[in-house]
């Protein structure tokens, strides 16, 4: 009864104090908000390698159409050919990549798929020449130069232009030794006098991507959204501290606090409600924050934010999460003496926490020595737990680790908080 | 015959780092039903002596007994029984007069029925009940004094703890308060009253201790006190005499 009194208590001075109201849904709301669409752009870059390349195509034959074939099967490059309608030329290709409007050109010359068929016959005609099978040809026989041009802007990402290069060079082999056996096929076709068999030319090998998941359908790439929602959340959760700091100091200097501590047996009921109350909040928060990435974040070009469907372990997290971060702002309340130190010894050491376990940017992207580091904050626990969950799908008992971790935080930091109290009650 | 409610022997308290006691050797008793005025000059120990009390402070040395239970051992018990109104607005300033009763009620393990009829009876003794249901942020001076008050009383408590009750408030507050304060003291209740206001503790107390240093050095009515101090002729008079015209920090 005594704890819901304070639980009471609590709800009607949070609700009656709109700034604090604000500071508790409105502005993670907008941080979070922030967060996502700044860095939606840079977690697009890191999950996809598409690129808009020019494709200039003056030979128009068959080398130009396997080329543009193989290119667009990647996936991940999207040929451009016409501006505002009008085929792009070469030249006009230079200066559009020179003026870093597109980061790549493909140019094919006139008559490379003509020049590059003689090379091929001549090739072939020397190899069954090799043989007896046909009449040598003219030894010195030049063909002009025929190159086909990549012109790269200079700032494009080495792995991009990589990927360029490697996809014309693997198309260009395949479609060299394809030709090359279909060139021979024919001329033993013409020397024996009959159609023999022709040699399958489809991969003999084929390589497979698979996701390490057992149930691939449910990969979920690390968007913005993915990585924003839970993490800020977070943030915004342990940022509890504020309000119940603030309440907390208040009290104690507005002498309330010392007329409930004259009352008997009220030090567990005040800690309890509040730790009631403030967790309650936190849960509130993580639903805000979760409905935001799941219907306002899409109305904003942004994905959807995928929860899995482990919600009884969304459920859990939260729950550690929010006791965790209860916790660590009781603890903080009633260790300081002052506001001034609470608040901003606090807010401190929840933005280094929150830098540390990967909030800011993704763990995986930190140099190594910070690496190490994240598994101490409680904040990577949580947003362990949340991608796991989200992004993997894994089972409950997969996040039981970083539960227990935050279970653990939280009742230390319970326990040490209703210790302090307990000391300041009598000195 | 009247039982001692307070029963203060050889008390020491020295806080840490203090190079002196803040309370040293002070021995008194507060009676039942008395209104006993704990007076002294700022920094006397005055406070010291009552968060002691109420159990708030260890001592260093001594014994105290409230209400028969003793002082370190039995806090639970003695913080049953009495009632405190500190010189700070001890209320919440975004909840309404009957909000914060009803909370300190149930704190206090007041049933709702209890507490529901307790809140109306002593806002409406206290001249509150118009603004019964007004945020105590919107409250004068006074009417948060008399509030503070009420929040003591809630419990019924044996002993009354009175720090400073009508700082800062005007006369009619000040009469109403000390008022109660009799009719309390009609009623059985013990109160320990603790103030710079002399008069007013002249006109209101039956017994009083005057401390000064963390030492008692005067005690007993008005009359006896006034025995000891041939030139003083009332208490404000025989205090500075006592405590002398320097200025204290």
């Amino acid at each position: 009864m005594k704890t819901l009194a304070t639980v009471k208590k609590e709800f009607l001075l949070v609700i009656r104090d709109p700034g604090g109201l604000a500071m508790l849904f409105f502005m993670p709301l907008i941080l979070v908000i922030v967060m996502t669409l700044i860095q939606d752009n840079t977690f697009r870059e890191f999950q996809e390698s598409s690129l808009d390349i020019l494709f200039i195509d003056q030979d128009q034959g068959e080398l130009g159409k396997n080329i543009s074939q193989a290119l667009q099967a990647t996936g991940h490059i999207h040929l451009i050919s016409t501006e505002e309608g009008e085929p792009v030329t070469a030249e006009r290709a230079h200066y559009l990549v020179q003026k870093g409007i597109y980061k790549a050109a493909v140019i094919i010359p006139p008559d490379a798929t003509t020049m590059f068929k003689e090379k091929i016959k001549h090739s072939a005609r020397l190899f069954l020449a090799s043989y007896g099978l046909a009449p040598r040809p003219a030894k010195n026989k030049q063909f002009p130069p025929q190159n086909i041009d990549i012109i790269y802007d200079p700032v494009i990402k080495a792995n991009y232009r990589m990927a360029l290069t490697e996809a014309m060079e693997k198309m260009l082999t395949g479609l060299q030794t394809d030709w090359l056996i279909t060139e021979i096929q024919k001329r033993f076709d013409g020397i024996t006098g009959k159609k023999g068999g022709r040699i399958n030319l489809s991969a003999m090998i084929e390589i497979t991507q698979k996701s390490a998941l057992e149930d691939d359908q449910r990969a979920i790439p690390l968007t913005a959204v993915q990585h924003n929602v839970p993490a800020w959340s977070m943030f915004a959760m342990f940022f509890i501290l504020y309000p119940l700091a603030g309440n907390f100091i208040r009290e104690r200097e507005d002498g309330s606090m010392m007329r409930l501590r004259l009352i008997a047996g009220s030090s567990f009921s005040v800690i309890a409600g509040k730790f009631g109350f403030y967790l309650t909040i936190c849960l509130l928060q993580l639903v805000t924050m979760l409905a935001a990435g799941l219907y306002l974040m899409p109305m904003l070009g942004l994905s959807k934010l995928a929860l899995g469907s482990n919600y009884a372990g969304i459920i859990l997290a939260g729950l550690a999460v929010a006791m965790a971060a209860t916790g660590y702002g009781l603890f903080i309340a009633v260790y300081f003496k002052t506001a001034q130190q609470a608040l901003s010894f606090g807010a401190i050491s929840i933005v280094i926490l929150s830098a540390i376990g990967g909030i800011w940017v993704p763990v995986l992207v930190m140099p190594p020595i910070m690496q190490e580091l994240s598994p101490f904050s409680p904040l990577n626990w949580g947003l362990s737990a949340f991608n796991d969950l989200f992004i993997r799908n894994t089972p409950t008992a997969d996040i039981l680790p970083s539960i227990t971790k935050l279970m653990a935080f939280a009742v230390l930091t319970l326990t040490a908080s209703i210790l302090v109290y307990k000391s300041r009650l009598r000195l | 015959m009247t039982k001692p409610v307070v029963e203060i022997s050889r008390l020491k308290k020295i806080y840490k780092g203090a190079s002196k006691p803040a309370v040293d050797d002070l021995s008194f008793c507060v009676m039942e039903g008395d209104i006993f005025g704990l007076l002294g000059p700022n920094g006397a120990g005055k406070s010291t002596t009552l968060m002691i009390l109420c159990g708030l402070l260890h001592l260093t040395e001594g014994s105290v007994r409230v209400l028969n239970c003793d002082v370190g051992r039995q806090n639970g018990e003695i913080r049953k029984q009495i009632g405190i109104a500190t010189q700070d607005i001890a209320l919440f300033p975004t909840m309404t007069a009957r909000e914060n009763l009803t909370y300190f009620g149930r704190m206090y393990g007041l049933k709702k029925k209890t507490i529901r009829e307790r809140v109306d009876s002593t806002l409406h003794e206290f001249g509150l009940m118009e603004k019964a249901d007004t945020w105590v942020l919107h409250f004068s001076g006074g009417m948060k004094r008399r509030l503070n008050l009420v929040a003591a009383l809630l419990h019924q408590p044996r002993l009354l703890i009175l720090d400073e009750p009508t700082s800062g408030v005007d006369v009619q507050s000040r009469t109403m308060i000390l008022d109660h304060m009799k009719k309390l003291q009609r009623e059985g209740c013990t109160i320990i009253y603790s103030s710079h206001l002399l008069d007013e503790a002249e006109k209101i107390c039956s017994q009083f201790a005057i401390i000064d240093g963390g030492r008692l050095i005067a005690s007993g009515t008005l009359q006896e006190m006034l025995a000891g101090q041939k030139e003083a002729c009332n208490l404000e008079n025989m205090f500075l005499q006592l405590t002398g015209r320097d200025i204290r920090n």
